[in-house]
């Protein structure tokens, strides 16, 4: 390739990039000035690409309802409940298929733990209501949505962690044996710090998993108990949707994970060092 | 502090690996197992160690019978081949960690653990994690990890076969000088013959699931009771020649049935020989036993026979030549001034009396029993 062709390709390419970058923060970019809108503006047939008043008061007025506050809440209880539940789960079953695969049922149980994962949820969503309505504590509370999202949640994380645990050298363990460790004792001192980054890649996944599950959230629960997820659909209202409230609401919604991100990130990055020193 | 005594031990998974093994180590002696790679010398380890559980036979460590504990109860101390740090922990905390799991308290684990890094060279290291050390320094380590747990029995597998010449020397020397290892019963093992012959207190050669000749360094060298014994202990290993014997002149002989190499037997061996009732015999020829001469000089001995070199290589300190003589290869040991050139004719005296003789069917030495 000559050397004018290759320019030409680079710029290509950066065009490319550039149309993609445009692609995909577009949404952000409307989402943010719609949240700055007032009501009248956002309603408008031919839309303005920058608020002609900037109106943040908007992100105090969805807390006007202060069950828009508690469902935030919510959320987060359920959330994180929910990864604590799938990662004590899933830590043990995936040791259990990395180390003895015989005893736990061998692959084709792990391949039925992750098969679960493939069913369409929503045809199942009946049973499960039922079955959840003959809990003493019914359909709508936390707990309903902990144990539920373990569902999609524990194969994932008894794959990763299967898999992590795969990776972590055997022999670790054994010398921690004959240093005289409990094989209990010998996965908390060697084991575990070893899949430690693993365990909080797949911690997050899990949490932002169940932060942003709409589908049983919506039929399961919703008096007692509701997610965020489920408020964002009620600013919409028989004759209008208050756009710029539900704009401010959902950039509120999307701020837990990011700054999880950002405070978990220094872990993960550090665990990938810790990866390549070998045994 | 007490002796190892295994007894009919046996494991295997779809072929035995080890086969009604017996042996006794002695509370202070260091025995090193040595043999091929892959020959079960490891599984051995495990099995004693308890990673592994035996299909037959016992273990034990002086009066108590370890054979079905679990690991962590059974007093014992190993290293790994791969070291086997914990890469999470400092050099500090890894050698520290048999003392951690007995619950020993703070200020004595610190004394301890400094104790053995400054008689293992390794004080300086200890604020670092293993990722950040050499190999020679991440063995230190693994040593001390061991070394701190005060076990009735050590375990070490081919401690120092991954690290450079230089650095294996040094450990070698370190593990004769270390008081630790030379009071309790130590099992140690290798495929390297050279570390089996300088460290043992006794040599086992293992082979076919157990221990083929178990003896003095002196003992398993010059009189191996087995080819393989024999082949496995030299650098560079035995010559090996099949051969038939016949009578010429009233004298034995042997022939090669490779070529036609025949090389007469020495007098003292000729009576044992004689009575050998097979005519096939396998003749093993130490390199160093092979005197290479130019080919006009003049040499004297019963077996002087014309050759021609195929590979001389100058190592320094010795060389080694390969010479076909007859259409049987011989490798041997040169001064280190010598010079051969590929192709050259050269004469090889063999000192007769000292070729070792086995049973082409059973591989066993018939000079001995």
């Amino acid at each position: 390739m000559s050397r004018s062709n290759y320019g030409l390709v680079k710029y290509l390419f950066l065009a490319f990039m550039g149309l993609w970058l445009l692609i995909t923060l577009f949404p952000f970019y409307w989402q943010i000035i719609t949240a700055l809108k007032s009501a009248a503006e956002t309603n408008r047939t031919i839309p303005t690409f920058w608020p002609e008043v900037l109106h943040p008061e908007n992100f105090v007025a969805v807390f006007a309802e202060a069950s828009n506050f508690n469902a935030l809440v919510d959320s987060f209880i359920i959330a994180t409940g929910n990864t604590l539940a799938s990662l004590f789960l899933g830590t043990l079953a995936g040791y259990a298929f990395a180390r003895f695969p015989r005893q736990a049922g061998g692959e084709n149980m792990a391949f039925w733990v992750l098969s679960n994962r493939m069913f369409p949820p929503v045809a199942v969503v009946l049973p499960m209501f039922f079955l959840f309505d003959a809990t003493p504590w019914g359909t709508d509370s936390h707990i309903t949505l902990i144990i539920l999202y373990l569902v999609f949640n524990m194969p994932l994380a008894t794959w990763l962690m299967m898999v992590f645990f795969r990776d972590a050298p055997r022999e670790l363990e054994e010398a921690a044996y004959l240093d005289g460790y409990t094989p209990l004792r010998a996965f908390f001192k060697v084991t575990l710090p070893l899949v430690l980054p693993g365990m909080i890649s797949v911690a997050m996944l899990c949490w932002i998993f169940a932060w942003n599950e709409y589908l049983f959230a919506n039929l399961l629960v919703g008096t007692n108990v509701r997610t965020f997820t489920i408020v964002i659909p009620t600013f919409t209202h028989g004759s209008q949707t208050l756009w710029n409230l539900q704009m401010a609401f959902s950039l509120i919604a999307m701020l837990p994970p990011v700054i999880l991100f950002i405070l978990l990130r220094r872990y993960m990055v550090r665990g990938l060092s810790l990866g390549v020193v070998k045994g | 502090m007490a002796r190892l005594e295994i007894e009919g031990l046996c494991k295997g998974w779809d072929f035995p690996v080890i086969d009604r093994l017996d042996l006794t180590v002695e509370e202070g002696e260091f025995f090193v197992v040595v043999g091929p790679s892959g020959i079960g010398k490891t599984t051995l380890l495990r099995l004693v160690a308890g990673l592994e559980r035996p299909d037959a036979g016992t273990i034990r460590v002086g009066e108590r019978d370890i054979t079905a504990l679990p690991p962590y109860r059974r007093k014992v101390a190993m290293t790994f081949e791969s070291y086997a740090l914990y890469p999470h922990l400092s050099v500090f905390e890894n050698i520290a960690s048999p003392l951690r799991a007995r619950g020993m308290a703070k200020a004595k684990i610190e004394e301890t653990v400094i104790g053995v890094a400054k008689l293992l060279r390794i004080e300086q290291l200890l604020n670092r994690r293993p990722g950040e050390i050499s190999g020679g320094q991440k063995q230190r380590t693994a040593l001390g990890r061991t070394l701190v747990a005060e076990p009735d029995v050590f375990l070490l597998d081919e401690p120092i076969s991954h690290l450079d010449a230089k650095i294996r020397h040094e450990l070698r020397l370190q593990f004769h000088t270390l008081e630790e290892l030379r009071s309790v019963a130590t099992l140690y093992v290798t495929h390297d013959y050279a570390e089996a012959l300088s460290l043992g207190d006794r040599i086992g050669v293992m082979g076919n699931g157990g221990l083929l000749q178990v003896g003095t360094a002196r003992e398993i060298f010059q009189q191996p009771q087995h080819l393989f014994v024999a082949q496995h202990l030299g650098q560079p290993s035995i010559n090996v020649v099949e051969a038939s014997l016949s009578r010429a002149d009233g004298s034995l002989q042997f022939t090669a049935e490779a070529g036609s190499l025949a090389l007469p037997v020495a007098g003292p061996h000729s009576e044992t020989l004689a009575a050998h009732k097979a005519g096939r015999i396998t003749v093993g020829i130490r390199p160093q036993h092979v005197q290479v001469a130019k080919a006009g000089a003049e040499t004297n001995g019963a077996a002087v026979v014309e050759a021609k070199v195929e590979i001389f290589e100058a190592l320094g300190a010795t060389g080694i030549l390969m010479a076909e003589s007859g259409g049987v290869k011989l490798m041997a040991l040169t001064p280190p001034d010598a010079e051969f050139q590929h192709g050259e004719p050269v004469k090889l005296a063999l000192r007769n009396e000292a070729f070792l003789y086995f049973d082409a069917d059973s591989g066993r030495n018939v000079m001995i029993g």
